[in-house]
């Protein structure tokens, strides 16, 4: 189970993943540093709109923020998509580990039967 | 504006049983407490099934001297096909989380799907649907005969 410290950080992750144009923009810095001013171009919405959508991205730890001199570089950061995929991973491991013990207890019950030699194709 | 976040978890596998049998085990008590919310270090105590749409099933896995509940309600039952439930942990957790089977005949045996949506956290707060497509994209659907080593007891 997740601590309480996990769930508010996947709250954050979550609510800056819930927005296209937030991740339109951690969508171009995948693919390197940018500006702020560069990272508010290709979109129809003012500058401060922008900023507000990186603050959330940087309050989920998704986006870095570098200064130099008077600049600000902005940098994706993948991690905070872990804590949602530990969760996955978690679950998907218990249902593997409950399947893996059906499929085995299923074909216990076929040896028992074939060792018994009783053969009726008894459908349970 | 949803005050739920849902993730989603997919596992596939192939089993040699007939789809009839595989379906069955969920159902009945006997087969079930072997394998559904067993633990590789837990030992099933209890395992009460009442399998109607509607009926509820309450399952308690004794691990280290705790007893765990889980309990839930079947949603669906259309046999031998597909079976949806809602299951929780209290003792974790207020959520309830929901599951859904589903088996199709392949060759003598046959191929079941498991989708489980989950429930993160109880917290409310603002989030909008959608994202579980994202997280969705992060996993990648499982071969059947592909059981993680580490799940085993």
């Amino acid at each position: 189970m997740p601590t309480a410290t996990t769930q508010t950080q996947l709250d954050h992750t979550l609510l800056a993943l819930a927005d296209p144009t937030r991740r339109a923009i951690l969508h171009r810095l995948t693919q390197g540093e940018a500006r702020v001013t560069e990272l508010a171009e290709p979109f129809e919405i003012s500058l401060n709109a922008v900023s507000k959508h990186i603050r959330l991205l940087e309050r989920a730890h998704l986006v870095r923020r570098r200064k130099a001199g008077r600049e600000h570089f902005l940098s994706f950061n993948p991690e905070p998509l872990d804590a949602a995929t530990a969760w996955i991973e978690e679950q998907r491991t218990l249902w593997n580990y409950r399947l893996e013990a059906l499929d085995a207890l299923l074909r216990a019950e076929d040896e028992a039967a074939s060792a018994d030699a009783v053969k009726k194709g008894r459908k349970r | 504006m949803s005050t739920e976040k849902k993730v989603t978890v997919r596992v596939t596998r192939r089993f040699e049983a007939s789809a009839e049998r595989v379906f069955n085990a969920w159902l009945e008590p006997e087969r079930a407490r072997k394998f559904l919310f067993a633990t590789p270090t837990g030992q099933m105590v209890r395992a009460d099934i009442d399998a109607r749409v509607g009926g509820s099933f309450c399952f308690v896995d004794r691990r280290s001297g705790e007893d765990v509940e889980h309990v839930g309600t079947y949603l669906e039952i259309d046999r031998p096909r597909r079976l949806v439930f809602t299951f929780g942990v209290p003792k974790y957790s207020s959520d309830n989380t929901r599951v859904t089977v589903e088996i199709v005949p392949r060759g003598t045996g046959c191929e079941l799907t498991l989708v489980h949506e989950g429930v993160l956290t109880d917290y409310v707060s603002q989030t909008e649907a959608g994202w579980g497509k994202i997280l969705g994209g992060l996993e990648a659907t499982l071969s059947g005969m592909d059981v993680a080593a580490e799940a085993r007891a």
